[in-house]
């Protein structure tokens, strides 16, 4: 109820400010914008350009995964690897957009692997940083109990390890999965082949703006759902852990 | 001997805290050591377990299987009762009788958020039986229980050595304590820490409001504030 409610303040706000401004170049009204989505949702290329946007999001979260928690894992546990390691990953959490933009289209020129390649870039630093945060903040004590016993290291990992990261690897997808599709999107719009990033450079090319907002709106229910997803997921997870 | 330790030193940088220490435990005593805080005691069963390096000194151990019961039950929060013993131990026939023998049965499928801090302390008695130690360490394992608690598990863990026999090494602030576990104590000093005294216990006390209890109970409290 409450959430019906938020969303009535919202969309009601909305409709305000574009009756005040009154210009539909900067703020289309809620129903311009809802009819230019019925328009596109109409259009079956709407779908494919969807699934390429939805499936370079999952890569990207599957290579922060893959990469990201292992590499934070090890860094995690030795100074000597993480100072190692440490220049390259801030670096990397340095360099702008714009940049690896140029290299990826020097290298590939426009397609999925440039927005892929951005997008895990982008996301891949915090999620490192975040994982050796967790592994520094492993219980000492719990540490100390399994070699008094002489756990083997495999049931430790499991144990001990995957238990106490998991509120950090939950922190990671949680970030990962709020900001996977709008650096998706904009790398999208700036070099991509397809995808709803796509879809906007074009209607910005056109000037379409309630279509603009149409394809934003797109993206928001795309990471809502995801969250939404994700957290379920990770819900059932983590209950595993007794979490 | 299960334990020999001779001219044992451990300084932390310039701080000595382990001043020449040479004890042997037999097997199947139980020695307490007595000492204030911070005299280096839980340093001491650290080193036994290797947990640290001595700075000097030898110890020879006879032991195969430890045990230990730590200060705070370091149990994994986020497994049940069972889950953290199988950590330990994979035999599922062990645990149970573990579980019986510390009273802990009932409780196998909660988490240590679920249950009180005595039954913590019986957990963490129970991950030390589960490995069938023949050398239990205890390090002030009932500091932080009311005593009402602290009597009722010193007591099932007395019955239970009673049962199994294995030798003990405790250390503690608490006079009551030592005197109702130990078959030796020792007392220590302040730091840096030396032994400075040996008593053995020869009687039954299982009654801690007993005549002979009490009066070994003020010996050794009178030596300690001399």
């Amino acid at each position: 109820m409450r959430i019906l409610l938020g969303l009535l303040i919202f969309f009601g706000s909305w409709l305000i400010l574009s009756m005040m401004l009154s210009q539909s170049l900067i703020l289309p009204t809620p129903m311009e914008t809802f009819s230019a989505l019925v328009e596109i949702l109409r259009d079956s290329t709407t779908y494919s350009a969807m699934l390429s946007t939805i499936a370079k999001g999952f890569m990207i979260l599957g290579l922060i995964i893959a990469v990201g928690l292992p590499v934070g894992f090890v860094m995690g546990l030795s100074d000597k690897i993480y100072e190692l390691l440490r220049p390259t990953v801030m670096i990397i959490q340095s360099v702008p957009v714009i940049s690896w933009l140029a290299l990826v289209i020097f290298m590939w020129g426009i397609g999925w692997k440039g927005p892929v390649l951005i997008g895990f870039l982008s996301l891949l630093p915090i999620s490192i940083f975040t994982i050796v945060e967790g592994v520094r903040s492993i219980d000492r004590d719990l540490l100390e109990m399994v070699k008094v016993y002489r756990v083997p290291k495999i049931k430790v990992f499991k144990y001990v390890y995957i238990g106490s990261l998991i509120p950090f690897i939950k922190a990671v997808v949680d970030v990962s999965v709020g900001n996977v599709w709008k650096t998706v999107l904009v790398t999208e719009f700036l070099c991509g082949d397809r995808g709803l990033g796509v879809m906007i450079s074009w209607a910005r090319q056109y000037v379409d703006v309630p279509r603009i907002y149409a394809i934003t709106l797109m993206a928001v229910g795309l990471g809502i759902g995801t969250e939404r997803i994700a957290k379920k997921l990770m819900s059932l997870t983590t209950r595993r852990w007794g979490m | 001997m299960i334990l020999k330790v001779e001219g044992l030193v451990k300084s932390f940088g310039n701080f000595e805290v382990i001043h020449h220490w040479n004890l042997t435990v037999e097997e199947g005593e139980k020695v307490v050591l007595l000492g204030p805080s911070g005299c280096g005691k839980t340093t001491f069963l650290r080193i036994i377990a290797g947990l640290e390096k001595p700075t000097e000194g030898k110890i020879e151990i006879g032991f195969e299987r430890l045990g230990f019961v730590f200060q705070e039950p370091r149990l994994i929060p986020w497994k049940t009762v069972r889950d953290n013993l199988r950590l330990i131990e994979e035999d599922e026939g062990k645990i149970k009788t573990i579980l019986e023998l510390v009273k802990l049965n009932g409780f196998e499928d909660h988490f240590p958020s679920q249950i009180s801090g005595g039954m913590k302390q019986r957990l963490n008695l129970a991950r030390a039986m589960v490995v069938d130690p023949d050398f239990m360490i205890l390090d002030e394992p009932f500091t932080s229980l009311d005593i009402k608690v602290k009597m009722e598990i010193m007591e099932d863990l007395m019955e239970i050595w009673e049962k199994r026999r294995f030798t003990m090494l405790m250390v503690t602030h608490d006079v009551k304590e030592a005197v109702y576990m130990g078959d030796r104590i020792l007392i220590l000093s302040k730091i840096p820490s030396k032994i400075l005294r040996e008593i053995r216990i020869n009687f039954i006390r299982r009654d801690i409001t007993n005549r002979d209890f009490l009066g070994m109970e003020s010996r050794i409290l009178r030596f300690m504030l001399e």
